[in-house]
This record gives C-alpha cells, sequence and structure tokens, in this order.
C-alpha cells in the first residue's frame, strides 16, 4: 500500500520532467499538440500526486503506525480530523501538502486556460512542472514522506494539544492555498515576460489569481492570531516570532503587487515594479518553510531542524538571478511605461503606499533575519525583542493607515489640488488641528492624536459610499438600502477593497488599544479570594477535578464582577496531558465590544486539600475588533473574488 | 518628475533609516550559553542578556504565594542560579531548553524579566506553519 503511494510519487519526476520539455518546445515551436501533450503531464501529475496524497490518509486515518510521519504525529485517541490534519503537523508532510496543493491549482490553471494556446501558457506550465518537482524532490528523496518506522509502535505519539482545535485545522491550510496561488501568480508573470507579452499579464486570469491568493493568506494570518491569543494562553495575539513574520511578509509584499497589478499596471505605469513585486512575493513564499524549518532560530518555536533548508535556500537564489537576468533580457519590453501628468497623482500615491508596504517588509526582514546574518558572518550572538518590531512596524503601519484613507482624494494622472478641489488643504489643516488640540487639552497623550490623524481620512471612504449611495437613490429611485447594496454590487472590487480598508482599520485600532491600554495582573489565590484587575474584580469560588483517559484537568471557577455586578462565571482549567507528559492551560475569555476580559490558570498542586491556584487576568481592549476588522476583510475579499463573473456578464448582456 | 520621485525615495530612506536606528538601541541583547557567559568573565554584569541553558533536575522551587520562581540553569558545566517573578511559564520543567532575559546581577543571581521555554522534544511541532 504505501509502496503504491511512494512509486506514484516518485513517477511524478520523470512525468515533470516531461511537461517542462514538452511546453518549451511547444512554445518555441508554437506547436499545438505538444503544448496539449505537456497540459496531460501537468493532469496525471496531480493524478499521481493525488493517489500518494490518499495513501497517505488513510495510513493517518487507519493508524498505521509503520509509517513514520503516522507514528509521530497521530496517536489512537486522537480525534480522526486532527488525525488529518496531523499531515501537516509534520515538516515534510506540510511541504507535500503544499507540492500537493500547487498541482492542483496547475491542474485549475490548465482547466481555465483550455482554449488558450498562446505560447506564454505553455511557459507557465513549465515554471509550475518545475516548482512541483522541486517540492515532490523534497519530500521523496531528502527526507522521504513514506519513510517506514524501524519499529513501529502499538500507538503514535500524538499531537500536541495546542494544535487541537479547529484554528489550527484551518490555519495551515489557508497559508499553503495562498502560498501556491502566488507560486501561480508568479509563473504566470515569468512566462509572459519570457514571451515578451507583458501586457498579457494584466489580464484577468492574474487579477483573479492574485486577489484569490492574497486573500486566502491574509485570512490565514488572521486565523493564526486568533487561534494564538485564545489557544496559547499568553493573552497575546502577535509576538514577532520569525514562523509568524514568515507568514506575514509574503503577505505584504503580495498586497503590495495586487495594487500596483490592479491599478498601476493597466495604465501601463510601473510594470518593472510590478514584475519585481510578484518575484520577491514568491522569494518570501519559498522562505516561510526556510524560517519555519530552522533556517533562521525561532525563540518561540522548537529546535526542529530538516535537512530542507540548503535547498530552499539554493531554490530562492535560483529564483532571484533567473528573474533578475530575464529582466536585463527584457527590460525594453517593460520600458513602454506612460507618466502620470502630476507628482500627486492616485498613480503616485499608490506607488507610495507600494514602497511603505516594501519597507515594512524590509524592516521585518531585518528583525528576523539579523541576528542569524550577525552570527553567520562570525559576530556576536545577539537577540532583537519585539520591543524592535512594535517601535519600528508601528509608525510605518500608521502611515500606511494614513495613506488608505486619503488615496480616493487622489485622481488619476491629476493632481491631488485638481481632483480634489482647494478645500483639501482645509482638511488636511482641520486634522493637524484636532489632533493638536488632542494633545494640548489632555484628552489623549500623543499616540492618540496620531491615530486619530491617520484613522480621520478614512471618512472619506464612508464619504463615497454615502455619495455614491444618494446618487444611486435618485437616479433609480430605490430605497437607501437597497441603493446602498446595489452601489456595492456596481463595482465590487472596488468597493469590495473599501471594506478591506475598514477592516485593516479597525485591526489596526484594536491593536493598538490592546498594546497600550491593556491590565495585566498575576496573582495565587486560595477559594474565597479574590483579584482585582482594572474595572473587574475576580473571586475564586471553587476548583474541580476531571478524568479522562487523555488528561487530569482541574477547572477553576471565577465569578467576574465589573464595577461591582456580576457578570458571570469564567472557568479556565488547567490540564496534565498523559501522554505528553506535560501541563497546558485552556483559557477563559469574556468578549465585549470594549474590551476582554482574559483569565487563565496558570499553576495549582492538583491536590484536593489545598486548592490555592495561581491566575494571569488581562483586561485586553478592543480585542473583539481585530476580529470584527477580519469579518470585514473577509466580506470585502469575496466581493472583490466575484468581481470577474459580473463583469463578463455585463459584456455578454 | 523622475527626479521628485528619487528625492521623495531618499527620505523616506532617511526616515526609517532613523526609526532603525533608535530601536536598534534599546532592544538588541547579548544572546550566550551559561558557559559563554561565565566565559566572559564580569563582562557581561549587569547588562541585559538573553542567557540559554537547561533547568537543573533539583534546582526548582516554586513560591506560589510570591509568585516567584527560583531555579539553577546549566549548560556546559556551569551553573547559574535564576530567580523569576510571575507566573511559572506554561512547559516549564526539569530537562526544559530555557531562554532566560535578564541581568546577573553582583549578588551572583540572574533577575530575569522573561523565560522563554523551548521543547527539546518532538513538542516543537506547534510551529507547523
Amino acid at each position: 500500500m504505501t509502496e503504491t503511494g511512494h512509486f506514484a510519487l516518485i513517477i511524478t519526476l520523470p512525468v515533470a520532467v516531461f511537461s517542462i520539455v514538452t511546453s518549451i518546445i511547444g512554445a518555441r515551436l508554437v506547436s499545438k499538440r505538444l503544448a496539449a501533450a505537456a497540459r496531460y503531464g501537468i493532469l496525471i501529475i496531480f493524478g499521481l500526486y493525488t493517489l500518494a496524497l490518499a495513501v497517505i490518509l488513510y495510513a493517518f486515518l487507519t493508524h498505521d503506525y509503520s509509517l513514520t510521519i503516522v507514528a509521530e504525529h497521530a496517536s489512537n485517541d486522537l480525534p480522526s480530523v486532527y488525525t488529518l490534519s496531523a499531515l501537516y503537523a509534520d515538516k515534510a508532510g506540510s511541504i507535500f501538502f503544499w507540492g500537493w496543493l500547487i498541482s492542483l491549482f496547475s491542474v485549475i490553471l490548465v482547466c481555465q486556460t483550455r482554449k488558450n494556446h498562446r505560447p506564454a501558457m505553455s511557459y507557465t506550465i513549465a515554471i509550475l512542472a518545475a516548482i512541483e518537482a522541486f517540492y515532490i524532490s523534497l519530500v521523496t528523496f531528502s527526507v522521504n514522506v513514506f519513510a517506514e518506522h524501524p519499529s513501529p509502535p502499538a500507538d503514535g505519539f500524538g499531537m500536541n494539544p495546542l494544535l487541537q482545535n479547529f484554528g489550527m485545522l484551518i490555519h495551515p491550510p489557508l497559508l499553503y492555498i495562498g502560498f501556491a496561488g502566488f507560486a501561480v501568480i508568479f509563473a504566470m508573470v515569468v512566462a509572459a515576460l519570457i514571451t515578451r507579452s507583458p501586457g498579457v499579464v494584466w489580464d484577468n486570469l492574474v487579477r483573479r489569481w492574485t486577489v484569490f491568493a492574497w486573500f486566502m493568506l491574509g485570512i490565514g494570518n488572521i486565523v493564526g492570531m486568533w487561534w494564538s491569543y485564545n489557544e496559547l494562553g499568553w493573552g497575546g495575539y502577535w509576538a514577532w516570532d520569525p514562523v509568524e513574520n514568515a507568514g506575514l511578509m509574503p503577505w505584504l509584499l503580495g498586497t503590495a503587487f495586487l495594487h500596483s497589478m490592479a491599478a498601476l499596471a493597466p495604465r501601463n505605469y510601473l510594470n518593472t515594479w510590478s514584475y519585481c513585486l510578484i518575484t520577491f512575493t514568491f522569494v518570501f513564499v519559498l522562505m516561510s518553510p526556510f524560517i519555519t524549518h530552522g533556517g533562521i532560530e525561532s525563540p518561540l518555536h522548537g529546535f526542529y531542524l530538516s535537512p530542507f533548508p540548503p535547498y530552499i535556500l539554493a531554490a530562492m537564489i535560483v529564483v532571484i538571478i533567473g528573474s533578475m537576468v530575464l529582466l536585463c533580457f527584457r527590460r525594453r519590453e517593460l520600458k513602454i511605461e506612460k507618466k502620470p501628468a502630476s507628482l500627486l497623482s492616485r498613480e503616485n500615491a499608490i506607488l507610495l503606499t507600494n514602497v511603505i508596504l516594501v519597507v515594512l517588509v524590509a524592516v521585518i526582514f531585518i528583525g528576523t533575519a539579523l541576528p542569524g546574518v550577525v552570527e553567520a558572518l562570525g559576530g556576536e550572538r545577539i537577540a532583537l525583542d519585539r520591543g524592535f518590531f512594535d517601535r519600528t512596524c508601528g509608525p510605518i503601519m500608521l502611515a500606511l493607515v494614513f495613506l488608505m484613507g486619503v488615496c480616493p482624494l487622489f485622481g488619476w494622472g491629476k493632481s491631488l489640488w485638481k481632483s480634489a478641489g482647494r478645500n483639501i488643504t482645509f482638511f488636511f489643516l482641520a486634522l493637524v488641528i484636532i489632533s493638536v488640540a488632542i494633545l494640548v487639552s489632555g484628552i489623549g497623550n500623543w499616540y492618540i492624536a496620531v491615530v486619530v490623524f491617520c484613522g480621520l481620512p478614512l471618512f472619506i471612504v464612508f464619504r463615497e459610499l454615502f455619495r455614491g449611495t444618494v446618487a444611486r437613490r435618485r437616479s433609480t429611485g430605490r430605497n437607501c438600502v437597497r441603493a446602498f447594496f446595489s452601489i456595492l454590487n456596481s463595482n465590487r472590487a472596488r468597493y469590495g477593497g473599501f471594506l478591506v480598508h475598514i477592516g485593516i482599520v479597525l485591526i489596526t485600532l484594536g491593536i493598538i488599544a490592546s498594546s497600550f491600554y491593556g491590565v495585566e495582573k498575576t496573582a495565587t489565590l486560595d477559594i474565597g479570594e479574590s483579584v482585582r484587575a482594572g474595572k473587574y474584580t475576580l473571586s475564586y469560588n471553587e476548583l474541580m477535578f476531571k478524568q479522562d483517559n487523555v488528561k487530569i484537568s482541574a477547572v477553576a471557577g471565577v465569578q467576574a464582577s465589573l464595577n461591582g455586578k456580576s457578570v458571570g462565571t469564567m472557568r479556565p482549567s488547567y490540564a496534565y496531558w498523559l501522554s505528553h507528559d506535560d501541563f497546558f492551560a485552556e483559557v477563559a475569555v469574556r468578549t465585549t465590544a470594549a474590551e476582554d476580559l482574559f483569565v487563565s490558570l496558570v499553576w495549582t498542586d492538583f491536590s484536593p486539600e489545598d486548592k490555592t491556584a495561581t491566575f494571569r487576568v488581562l483586561v485586553n481592549p478592543l480585542i473583539v475588533w481585530i476580529w470584527a476588522g477580519g469579518a470585514f476583510f473577509l466580506i470585502g475579499g469575496v466581493m472583490a473574488m466575484t468581481w470577474e463573473e459580473k463583469r463578463s456578464s455585463v459584456v455578454k448582456g | 518628475m523622475k527626479k521628485k520621485l528619487l528625492i521623495g525615495g531618499a527620505i523616506i530612506l532617511v526616515a526609517v533609516a532613523y526609526l532603525l536606528y533608535l530601536s536598534f538601541g534599546s532592544s538588541v541583547s547579548y544572546y550566550v550559553t551559561v558557559s559563554e557567559f561565565f566565559d566572559r568573565g564580569d563582562e557581561l554584569l549587569d547588562t541585559s542578556v538573553r542567557v540559554a541553558g537547561i533547568v537543573a533536575d533539583t534546582s526548582i522551587e516554586w513560591n506560589a504565594e510570591d509568585l516567584e520562581l527560583t531555579f539553577t540553569i546549566t549548560e556546559g558545566g556551569k551553573n547559574m542560579p535564576v530567580v523569576y517573578n510571575g507566573a511559572k511559564p506554561a512547559g516549564f520543567k526539569a530537562g526544559a531548553t530555557i531562554l532566560a532575559e535578564g541581568k546577573y546581577g553582583y549578588d551572583g543571581i540572574f533577575n530575569a524579566v522573561q523565560l522563554i521555554l523551548k521543547c527539546p522534544s518532538k513538542y516543537e511541532s506547534i510551529d507547523i506553519e
């Protein structure tokens, strides 16, 4: 059985080579037949790869511990949903799954472009087959996912309890879907450049894939934050850990690419810039497993090292050098750039946003890689604390929020003064006055002033929506609600983008409020004692013990009261997991629009006589705004993704 | 036009370089193992460092009442007594690999402000991204 899977996986490699060769020759000779053969190659790879995946998943579901990967990550008592997700709890397993997604997406692309026999499509297929071959080689030759356990145990090692929840079930696949999507986009863009048809790149297909990949990666990161907050028990959602940064950096670069591709490229502005953006987005996608597999030491995550980093580094270097050489050979094709008429035009406003996003990624990259680089160059071993990231990235992110608000004021090609009228001076003057007034009057400190300064322009987004609704109501005679939705529907990409921007601002507010205005209290209490944290009083009333065949838990009953009024009983727990010989806490969170009350039980002796327990209590303001922002992101993203259908129906109709 | 854009880019670069310069000073700390720390003599006394080592078997004392965790970290045949005020971190136990962030005082005790645990075995699979 396992041999079948392993064999199927190995057979994909010659098929991939076949696809690469036939599609390149097919493109050179403009042979439809060869191009079609390469497409069949992609379908065959997917079939074989899926067979291999099915074999592994079957081994997981049947608890076949003769496979090392199953023995190390599954166990008899693991619920079957998590038994399947145990595949990507393994390092090689995650690369295996990721490679399968690229193969799936290649098939989708092949189906989408059935009638497209342009050479650019053939090169896309060649590049995708090469990427697939790279990942398949990693999980067959470097580490074999089908490796047999030397002495199969009766029960598997099992999964870390922190991973056994919904967030971790969907967080990794969402990221991998985004990553695999960017691989497809990279292949399409490079192929367009090889065939000297950069204009082709900016067609709807690339747009749709970009919105899709970017959206999945974004949602994946937000789910990761949610998981970190609700399951890890430290009360935060982002630690600037290298592994987290590995998922954030490609998303930020992808955001820059999305904007330059959607807004600048159709106007033939900055093609070279857009090309470099997608190249480096893909390089950072490649780098993500380089970081998580131990290429850069992570202080929060373990010592796990896989043999992949050197190969991944080599692949990154090949991609960078290859793309840059190609860029040099094709610089003339990219050069046909129309310059915007004015410095303060929307083109340049978007360019500025792009530059700031790139700078943000550069700063995060420096913070992530610097300790490793300094050591590799023979210097001191150093560490950067998270304060570095907070202090550098905070101001840059606020600048981005400001730009998001003011961007709609700029007109295409026209200067700001022409498009928004002279009144715009008063608008900015008013912003400065309000901010200074906040500072001087003592209502808030300087960062509230800065936040107001950066956040207020976002009302321009609402103004746009409002104006549109009013105009639509007048022209169609519909009521306000229907007019509003019909406006949203009329240009889903634009208004979807607005919703995403609103979401980002909500997330920013949540981050700022919870980082600067949180209250933290740790206390050891006996039954009947209580502790105050901010406006809350928590009384420790009871401690119950529960045991099942997986864990022994201590569940505390803590009565929370706000300004003397009871708001309910919270039940944080602390459990000893038998299979892991370790303790894990399950936090209790009470959420309101204004703040979260976060209680975690961090220590107790598990003794019926002495029920003393240590609690960590956090009052985190505006946390729910982060998740609400995530919801806006979700809705806006889905709207933007469904844009194409709408437009084609209009064309047909 | 191009000139103006370049000037704008230069301004951004300078601003970010200044931001980086401001942040580095207060964020960088040396990162050493226990034996490396003592090999350097008094050099790192009373400065912010990250010290890596293993929690020694018999040394753990947890005073829940005062939230004080006392233990010894060991590496390369050298021992370092550590005091940490705060909740006992999850996964803290003898044999765990730990990063203690703080200062080693003149009294010969390392005052930790933060403890970061690394799980030496396969528990690491938290980072499944």
